[in-house]
């Protein structure tokens, strides 16, 4: 016990890792919400320069940054009605409305509140759960690996973009880009094109960087002209009354926020659509409609992305599955620092679970102080022109890619991989579900030949073990209803329940 | 109810063509790793992928009876040309360009080096000749490289 609340602490007590802390939740607050500049492109960024650091700073600089990313796109989205973050989005429909109207800074004082409020409840849930489910993870057979990271993989890609095929097709290019260079139970090289340079297999990090990095930084070059409306702020810190008129709403989209959240692959983004829906559909008489400046439609997209933080952590600890885009870099951190992201994880490593939590909670004060203050400054620094954000970003993503093995061609690779993240961006492809195949494509490989090894390579016997416990047969007929319902057979079998 | 029908983007017809062929691409390497579909083998992970893969571009191209071509686009080569203007600004192909020289010349100008010049190049190029103060910027932001990655992050660079 007194081994566990040390850990808790060690970021409140320990002077660098404070400091680290609040340093990467100033940041982050500027990343979110500079359009152009992401939590994930920061992060995979700083696993580069942080990897020969103690694990311990590497964590506390990330979690800052994470903490403070998923606020700050609310900013600009308030302000300039420019989503820092795709996470943000809801946010703006009804926070840039409210500052039209003069209120910009009430609302970005109640978003404030409202998402340190929905921060700590996802760190409570955390905190709460996790342990147990690390518990029942370890019974977890490598047949449940795998369809938990098919139903992963299948909420990505159902969940984002404009279409479920694009999306099935980012997941699985990801995962093809995981499993280039040699198989290490055969040694056979693998997707190599012959080219003994990919016998090693693409870094991971590179393929980050340059699709949030480079490919950003292309895209962006389509907007250098835009300028933004400036807005008047000031009233910054709301009443005690308008935050406890809108506690109920913000708890009940803090749920939401978690739940979204803990699903593999799902994140901040999906997560504060579904909360917004619910608070559309659940407030009935708004003081102000929906879409017109209505506080319920900033506090509940805010409430949730935030709390979807603490909700993405719980299967990226427990299960070592990425909640969303950022935690799958810092899964990437955790394993080059040598640490077993997943059940092992809480029984070889509970530090690092217990000091995380720790660091939520430090992260989201900081946010609380560095979210009511300094607004003014704020305003100025994210106007920042793109004529020199752009060639910055580039020059970034070189830095971070060579540093990782000091190699010029995977600076390259970088380059093409941002290219390649344009073109898909461009005709509505998402890089998120590519990030999460290339960190879920090797483990469902993984668990998936471990699973056939189990049966002897008998296929049915597979099949079958794929119905035949509860757990498993749980995860494959969520599959197959996420599958249905995204065919023309779910709207005839609702069609005929409404006949009968 | 009027359901909203999705207008296609010049060259996306084609970019979702070569999706299909890279996917057939895909799937002869993948087949190349153990010569078949065998159910537990280096190769049939990959082998299934890459039928995701051709599956989904397929039906990807499949959407497009659904979507409609933007009426002002009139031939195929008309389509070529608002695909050139669109995605070939002259700004983004200088950028482009610039940024492939930048990390050709890294090996042999040293990093700081040509950093330096493609940042002032660019800056001077996207704010349209205010050559002092993007020479000042460049400095500036050379500086900060320096004390933040090679003396604060202590990393290599080239």
């Amino acid at each position: 016990m007194s081994d566990t609340i040390s850990y808790l602490l060690m970021a409140w007590l320990d002077p660098g890792l404070f400091g680290l802390t609040a340093l990467g939740v100033l940041a982050g607050i500027y990343i979110g919400a500079i359009p152009g500049l992401s939590v994930t492109m920061a992060v995979s960024i700083l696993i580069s320069f942080t990897f020969s650091w103690d694990i311990n700073n590497a964590l506390a600089l990330m979690v800052g940054i994470y903490v403070g990313g998923v606020y700050g796109g609310s900013r600009t989205a308030i302000l300039l009605n420019i989503p820092g973050a795709p996470s943000a989005v809801t946010t703006a429909f009804d926070g840039y409305p409210l500052a039209q109207k003069g209120e910009a800074g009430r609302a970005i004082g109640l978003s404030t509140v409202m998402s340190v409020i929905g921060g700590m409840i996802g760190v409570a849930v955390l905190a709460g759960t996790a342990p147990h489910l690390a518990d029942l993870a370890l019974q977890f057979a490598p047949r449940d690996y795998f369809l938990i990271a098919i139903m992963g993989l299948l909420l990505v890609s159902t969940l984002s973009g404009k279409s479920l095929a694009r999306g099935i097709f980012s997941v699985a290019l990801g995962a093809a880009i995981g499993l280039v260079g040699m198989d290490m139970v055969t040694a056979q090289p693998r997707l190599t094109m012959g080219s003994m340079e990919l016998l090693g297999g693409i870094h991971y990090v590179v393929v980050m960087i340059g699709l949030f990095g480079v490919a950003e930084a292309f895209y962006q070059l389509h907007n250098m002209a835009k300028v933004p409306v400036k807005q008047k702020v000031d009233k910054i810190v709301p009443p005690l009354s308008m935050v406890l008129k809108f506690l109920p709403l913000s708890i009940r989209t803090s749920v939401i926020g978690v739940v979204v959240g803990a699903l593999p692959g799902t994140g901040g983004d999906i997560a504060s659509l579904f909360a917004y829906d619910h608070a559309k559909r659940t407030v009935k008489n708004p003081e102000v409609p929906f879409g017109e400046g209505a506080y319920e439609g900033l506090v509940a997209p805010e409430t949730a992305n935030n709390a979807a933080v603490g909700g993405a952590y719980v299967p990226m600890l427990t299960l070592g599955m990425p909640g969303d885009a950022v935690t799958a870099v810092i899964i990437g951190a955790l394993v080059i620092h040598g640490l077993n992201p997943g059940p092992m994880l809480m029984i070889e490593t509970p530090h690092i679970f217990w000091f995380t939590v720790g660091n939520l909670v430090l992260a989201n004060i900081f946010l609380l102080i560095f979210g009511l203050t300094g607004i003014k400054i704020f305003s100025k620094i994210v106007e920042v022109p793109k004529a020199i954000m752009i060639p910055l970003i580039l020059v970034l993503c070189v830095v971070g890619t060579y540093s990782l093995n000091s190699n010029m061609t995977e600076v390259y690779w970088m380059l093409g991989f941002g290219i390649l993240g344009y073109w898909l961006k461009v005709f509505g492809f998402q890089m998120g579900p590519i990030i999460l195949g290339v960190i879920l494509g090797p483990l469902l490989d993984e668990s998936y030949r471990q699973a056939m090894s189990s049966v002897g390579d008998n296929s049915m016997a597979f099949l079958g073990g794929l119905f035949a416990n509860p757990l498993s047969l749980v995860l494959s007929s969520v599959i197959i209803l996420v599958l249905l319902g995204n065919t023309p057979l779910k709207g005839w079998i609702l069609a005929r329940f409404r006949r009968d | 109810m009027s359901k909203k029908i999705e207008r296609v983007q010049a060259g996306e017809k084609v970019f979702d063509w070569l999706l299909l062929l890279f996917s057939i691409g895909l799937l002869f390497e993948a087949y190349r790793i153990d010569g078949g579909l065998l159910a537990n083998s280096a190769g049939s992970f990959p082998m299934g992928l890459a039928l995701v893969m051709l599956a989904a571009s397929a039906a990807i191209l499949a959407s497009h009876r659904y979507k409609r071509r933007d009426p002002r686009i009139r031939s195929a080569f008309h389509e070529f040309q608002v695909f050139l203007s669109e995605h070939f600004k002259i700004h983004i192909v200088v950028f482009t360009v610039v940024a492939v020289l930048y990390l050709a010349a890294i090996n042999w100008a040293s990093f700081y080096i040509s950093t330096a010049v493609f940042l002032a190049a660019m800056f001077i190029y996207f704010r349209q000749g205010k050559v002092v103060s993007s020479l000042i910027i460049t400095a500036a932001a050379i500086a900060v490289i320096y004390v933040l990655f090679t003396m604060v992050f202590r990393v290599y660079l080239p």
